[in-house]
C-alpha cells in the first residue's frame, strides 16, 4: 500500500521534468513546410508566368520585397517551432527562438547584397537581353534566398544540438 | 496555320520538359525498386510481400534517392548560364539540402550497425520528409533554368 502510494509521489517530479525539456529539432520538421512553400512559388510560377514574377520586381524595386520576404520567413519559422514544441509537449528554447529570430534576417540581408553585385556584374558584362536577365537572376535569387532563410535557421539549431549532446 | 500550331505545341511540351525530367527519377528511383521487389517476391513465392514503399524504403533509402536529385540539379545549374553568383547559392543550397537528405539513410545504417535503438518508422518519416523537399527544390529550379534558358536563347 506504501509503495503504490509512494510510486506516484516519485512520478510526479519525473513528469514535471519531462514536460520542462526544452524542445528537440530534427531537419525533417521543416522540411514539408519548405517544400510546400518551394511547390507554391512554382506553382504560381508556372500558373502565372508574367504576373507573378512582375509582381517580385515591383516589389524589389520599391525596397519591399526583402522586408517581405523577412517578415514571411521569420513568422513561418516562428510559428513552426511553436508548433513542434507544442506536439513534443516540449518547452521552447530561448536561444533557439532568438536563432529563429536573427539568422533569417542576416541570411536574407547578406544575400541582398550579393544580389546587388549580381546585378552590377549583369550591367557590366556584355551580354544580349540584360533587362530580362536581370529580372530572371531576381528571381532566382528571391526563391533560394527565401528557402535558405528559413532552412538555415533550423540546420543551426540542429546543429548546436549535436553538439550539446556529444558534450553532455 | 497548321504548322504553326505545331510550332506551338512543340514549345509547350518543350517547356513542360522540366515535368518529364522528375517523373523519371519518380518512376526509376521509386516506382521500377517497388516493382521489381514485388516482382522478385512473387518469383520466388516468398512470404515478403512490399505493398507499400515504406515498407521498401523502411531504413531511409529515400534519402538517397534525394542525394541523387541533388546532384543532378546541381549539374544542371553549373551548366546554365546564371552568373557565378546565383550558380553558387543554388549549388550550395541543393548540395547541402541532398546531403542532409543522405544522411538519413546514412544515421540508420549507423544505428543498425551499432545496436544504437532504431526506429524504422522515424528513418522513413525523416527521409521521406527531405526527398519531397529536395524533389520540390528541384522542380522550381528546373522550372528557374527552363525560363532562363528562354531568356539567354533571345
Amino acid at each position: 500500500m506504501s509503495t503504490s502510494a509512494a510510486a506516484p509521489a516519485l512520478a510526479k517530479p519525473e513528469l514535471a521534468k519531462e514536460a520542462r525539456r526544452t524542445v528537440a529539432i530534427r531537419l525533417a520538421d521543416p522540411a514539408i513546410m519548405l517544400a510546400n512553400v518551394s511547390l507554391l512559388f512554382g506553382l504560381l510560377l508556372v500558373l502565372f508566368p508574367t504576373s507573378f514574377p512582375r509582381i517580385i520586381l515591383e516589389n524589389w524595386q520599391n525596397a519591399r520585397l526583402t522586408p517581405i520576404m523577412i517578415l514571411f520567413s521569420v513568422s513561418l519559422s516562428l510559428g513552426l517551432y511553436l508548433r513542434v514544441a507544442h506536439r513534443r509537449a516540449a518547452k521552447p528554447g530561448l536561444l533557439a527562438a532568438a536563432c529563429l529570430g536573427s539568422v533569417p534576417v542576416i541570411v536574407l540581408a547578406v544575400l541582398n547584397f550579393v544580389l546587388q553585385a549580381t546585378i552590377a556584374h549583369t550591367f557590366s558584362g556584355d551580354l544580349s537581353n540584360v533587362p530580362a536577365r536581370v529580372d530572371e537572376e531576381i528571381l532566382a535569387h528571391t526563391f533560394f534566398a527565401l528557402i535558405a532563410a528559413i532552412f538555415a535557421p533550423f540546420l543551426i539549431i540542429r546543429v548546436a544540438q549535436q553538439f550539446r549532446r556529444t558534450d553532455s | 496555320m497548321v504548322a504553326l500550331n505545331i510550332t506551338g505545341l512543340t514549345a509547350d511540351w518543350m517547356a513542360a520538359k522540366w515535368l518529364l525530367w522528375i517523373g523519371l527519377y519518380v518512376a526509376l528511383g521509386i516506382c521500377v525498386p517497388w516493382a521489381l521487389t514485388r516482382a522478385w517476391a512473387n518469383q520466388h513465392q516468398s512470404t515478403m510481400q512490399p505493398h507499400l514503399i515504406k515498407q521498401l524504403f523502411q531504413h531511409g533509402e529515400l534519402g538517397l534517392v534525394g542525394l541523387m536529385l541533388a546532384i543532378s540539379v546541381v549539374w544542371d545549374l553549373q551548366k546554365s548560364q546564371y552568373l557565378s553568383y546565383t550558380i553558387a547559392l543554388g549549388s550550395v543550397f541543393l548540395a547541402m539540402c541532398g546531403i542532409m537528405s543522405g544522411s538519413v539513410w546514412v544515421e540508420s545504417y549507423c544505428r543498425r550497425s551499432s545496436g544504437i535503438r532504431f526506429t524504422p518508422e522515424r528513418a522513413w518519416r525523416d527521409s521521406r520528409s527531405l526527398a519531397f523537399l529536395v524533389f520540390s527544390l528541384a522542380v522550381v529550379t528546373e522550372i528557374l533554368l527552363d525560363r532562363f534558358a528562354k531568356v539567354a536563347a533571345q
